[in-house]
């Protein structure tokens, strides 16, 4: 589509929304636009990166991460030591923290936000992150202990994702289950004020805030008095929302959208610098056909991922060659990846060599019995086309692919069972080293470990990656852990979802954060033009 | 739908013959212009495979959502298909749903129907039974019965079947009580026929007219209804071309290929309003009130 066509679409765009009339726009106040919601705003209790968006604003962590996704930076912790043994991590606090109702932040917040979450009647999630936990324990009113069981090498990145947001555990103990829900009083540049689910999310400015991070532009207190977080759960909709100035950032617009959106002179399309998100397909590898490797190879060479990113991503998406992207820690940059590229007359070779032939071009058989593959997925509108087209790129190679496509409230069911053999999705993640922990350790089958991947020696050089407590090696032991998994062909990597936010005229341009699902991160370098 | 049931109540049970038929036809050109797309596209559908130009799983990922023209007479899809093919294909198969559908919904209706009429005792249960069902929104009822079956060509059909069924068996108790009263059915019955042939050779043949007139009129509300669970993706699994399924396709893109949902949007539309069309003027000829 050329330039005017483009232009054309975005007026219709526009048009199209014109007349549901912009809302007022209230000065200092920014609107942000989403799709969904979370199920609460309970750091320790809340998976939805939809809550991450929320607590990164309201919540901090001890340490922090640059826009790079690898420098540590300090947080709540203005230092930590950490023992040559690797299992005592002392954090030395920042002293000129309050929290939104003015008490001031102490130890004993940290500790009682660890105890809370560790503790095993506590429904928390992830608690996984926190590693083998001895103790936490606070020295003084500004230092904390924190003993671990056994080295763990992740601790400090896995503490700057939201789940070590420090609460106020006065507060989580007087509300229950109402806590993250009713209210949250936390340390964040922002204060929460109330929440309507499925409608919005307000915040308002915490006066007192001046302890933000380094790599933010503005220290604090943030630039706007208040942020409303405002759902709106169609994709269309929410793209001309931006366009009529109803809204004033998303990063949730439709890939489709972006490409018109960028014909409008007033949007501005604002890149972090990284961000981890990979889209894959997984192969069972204990299913019938798929033990073979040569097989596996196959599937992976038929697939044009770079098709995948330029067609349904509109180029919102690069072609992966890895599980995890090369920018990430711990990356292996010597392995051998020849088995992810589009080589569809290889793949063809390759099933010829394992037996799979076919006589009149139809779908290949081997003893009398097709190659024909079940496929689990989402219904969600790119996951569903990315589905189809799996499935006509080995059509081509004379595979069939049985593609059934689940509603996300029973996919996570289907995917628990043996009764695939490919699945598709995608995942959020910090580092190599946090990709393997979840997906390729045998004590995590049948689940997040769909592949059933069983090697004792990935499990022990993941094990050996995490006690590490040198940096060299630790990726020494999660370099050879990736060579070993892609060296088995046990995904097929599609695309590495570009993150983009769209801010509308209104807005200051500002570096989004790549952290995972947070691109504005604390909401402090977000200004609006007077 | 009521004037619907009572204007086949009191229909002519004997049925028009076939060159009264031809003869209204002619005199009602909308309806003959209906007739004669339906044939066309049953016809077409038919000989999808003959007729298409394309392969219809044939993906191309970067041939996606061209505009009608060139090779593509109608444009491609959202995985570079052929439109022209797949829409040949997906009124294939959502044609052949809807049939499937109105023969099944059309035997359980009428079995309840004429059940009811036939053994009084049964009839209060029964009727109610099916006043239960006709209280839900065939569409609710149809995504309730999909969304429990589960995906596939049968479970579709069954859900399909049974949101027809209870109009049907409306109309079937109501031809079937005014056909109870007849005399040769007390004559049947004193020559001492078994209930089972009596059913089979007297009722069901007697009532067979206005319950095949309804059942077409119907046909297009089931089509309707099978292109809306294809559109909300309670439909048939990809690579399936179904018309409500293209349609839901093309929606994410509407702004910039319009082209993909409109064309699956106006072949449903066509094909339900010839049906309705169809039927209308199939209630009209059976219909001695509004005989001219």
């Amino acid at each position: 589509m050329g330039m005017i066509g483009k232009r054309a679409a975005g007026c219709m765009l526009s048009l199209a929304l014109a007349t549901t009339a912009a809302m007022a726009q209230e000065p200092d106040t920014a609107v942000v636009l989403r799709i969904s919601d979370a199920d609460r705003y309970d750091p320790q209790r809340s998976t939805a990166l939809a809550a991450a968006e929320i607590l990164y604003m309201v919540g901090e962590t001890l340490v922090t991460l640059d826009h790079d996704l690898k420098t540590l930076r300090p947080g709540l912790a203005e230092r930590w030591e950490v023992s040559a043994d690797g299992l005592t991590y002392t954090f030395h606090l920042r002293r000129d923290v309050s929290f939104c109702d003015a008490k001031p932040f102490t130890a004993k917040a940290v500790v009682g936000t660890m105890d809370r979450w560790l503790n095993p009647d506590f429904p928390g999630v992830s608690k996984w992150k926190a590693g083998k936990v001895e103790s936490v324990k606070a020295l003084d009113d500004y230092t904390v202990e924190y003993k671990l069981k056994e080295p763990y090498s992740e601790l400090l990145y896995q503490m700057t994702q939201f789940n070590f947001i420090i609460i106020d555990p006065d507060q989580a103990t007087a509300l229950k289950d109402d806590f993250g829900v009713a209210a949250f009083n936390g340390t964040g540049a922002f204060c929460f004020q109330s929440w309507t689910p499925r409608t919005q999310t307000v915040l308002t400015r915490h006066e007192g805030y001046r302890w933000g991070p380094s790599f933010m532009t503005n220290p604090g207190p943030a630039e706007v008095a208040k942020i409303v977080w405002k759902i709106v759960p169609e994709e269309a909709t929410l793209a001309a929302a931006l366009q009529t100035g109803e809204g004033d950032v998303s990063f949730a617009v439709p890939a489709w959208a972006i490409s018109q959106l960028q014909a409008t002179p007033s949007i501005q399309l604002l890149r972090p610098e990284a961000g981890f998100r990979t889209h894959y397909v997984g192969m069972k590898i204990t299913r019938p056909d798929l033990g073979d490797k040569r097989v596996r190879e196959a599937l992976s060479l038929a697939i044009d991922q770079s098709a995948i990113a330029d067609a349904i991503f509109f180029g919102e998406a690069e072609a992966a060659k890895s599980y995890y992207s090369e920018a990430a820690r711990d990356f292996n940059p010597d392995m051998k990846l020849d088995a992810f590229g589009y080589d569809p007359e290889k793949a063809k070779a390759l099933l010829d060599e394992a037996g799979w032939v076919s006589k009149d071009g139809g779908v290949r058989m081997k003893d009398g019995k097709p190659l024909s593959l079940i496929f689990y997925g989402f219904t969600g509108d790119s996951d569903k086309q990315m589905a189809e087209t799996i499935q006509g790129d080995l059509r081509k190679i004379g595979v069939d692919l049985k593609v059934e496509l689940y509603d996300p409230t029973i996919v996570w069911g289907k995917l628990k069972t043996q009764d695939f053999d490919l699945y598709q999705m995608s995942y959020p993640y910090l580092s190599a080293g946090d990709a393997m922990n979840l997906y390729f350790l045998s004590s995590n089958m049948p689940t997040p470990n769909r592949m059933n991947w069983n090697d004792p020696k990935t499990d022990q050089l993941i094990d050996a990656g995490n006690r590490a407590t040198s940096a060299e090696a630790r990726f020494a032991a999660f370099a050879e852990a990736g060579a070993i998994i892609h060296d088995a062909v046990l995904w097929k990597p599609l695309v590495n979802e570009k993150l983009v936010v769209v801010a509308g005229s209104r807005v200051a341009p500002f570096k989004p954060h790549g952290i995972s699902g947070a691109p504005l991160y604390n909401g402090l370098d977000l200004k609006l033009a007077k | 739908m009521s004037t619907d049931t009572t204007a086949l109540q009191t229909a002519n049970t004997a049925g028009a013959s076939r060159p009264h038929l031809l003869r209204h036809l002619a005199r009602d050109p909308l309806a003959l212009i209906a007739l004669i797309f339906l044939v066309l596209i049953v016809v077409a559908a038919i000989l999808a495979p003959v007729l298409a130009p394309f392969d219809p799983y044939d993906t191309n990922l970067r041939m996606r959502l061209r505009p009608p023209g060139g090779d593509h007479l109608l444009g491609t899809d959202t995985q570079g298909r052929d439109l022209l093919t797949r829409l040949l294909y997906g009124a294939r198969t959502t044609l052949a749903l809807g049939f499937a559908s109105i023969v099944v919904g059309s035997l359980i209706g009428t079995s309840i129907g004429l059940a009811a009429a036939f053994y009084r005792r049964l009839e209060g249960p029964l009727m109610r039974l099916v006043d239960i069902l006709l209280s839900f929104p065939s569409i609710l009822f149809g995504l309730a019965l999909a969304a429990m079956l589960g995906v596939g060509m049968d479970s579709l059909v069954i859900a399909l079947g049974l949101s027809a069924a209870p109009p049907i068996a409306r109309v079937a108790r109501a031809t079937a009580a005014s056909v109870m009263q007849a005399e040769y059915m007390d004559a049947g019955r004193v020559i001492g026929l078994s209930d089972s042939a009596l059913i089979r050779r007297y009722l069901l043949r007697n009532c067979a007219a206005p319950i095949v007139v309804y059942c077409s009129l119907q046909f297009g509300e089931t089509i309707l209804l099978a292109a809306a669970l294809g559109f909300l993706g309670l439909g048939l699994q990809p690579p399936t071309a179904e018309l409500g399924s293209i349609a839901a396709e093309g929606r994410s893109f509407i702004f910039l290929a319009p082209h993909v949902s409109t064309a699956a949007s106006l072949l449903i539309f066509m094909i339900v309003l010839s049906c309705n069309l169809l039927g209308d003027a199939f209630r009209d000829l059976t219909d001695p009130k509004l005989q001219r």
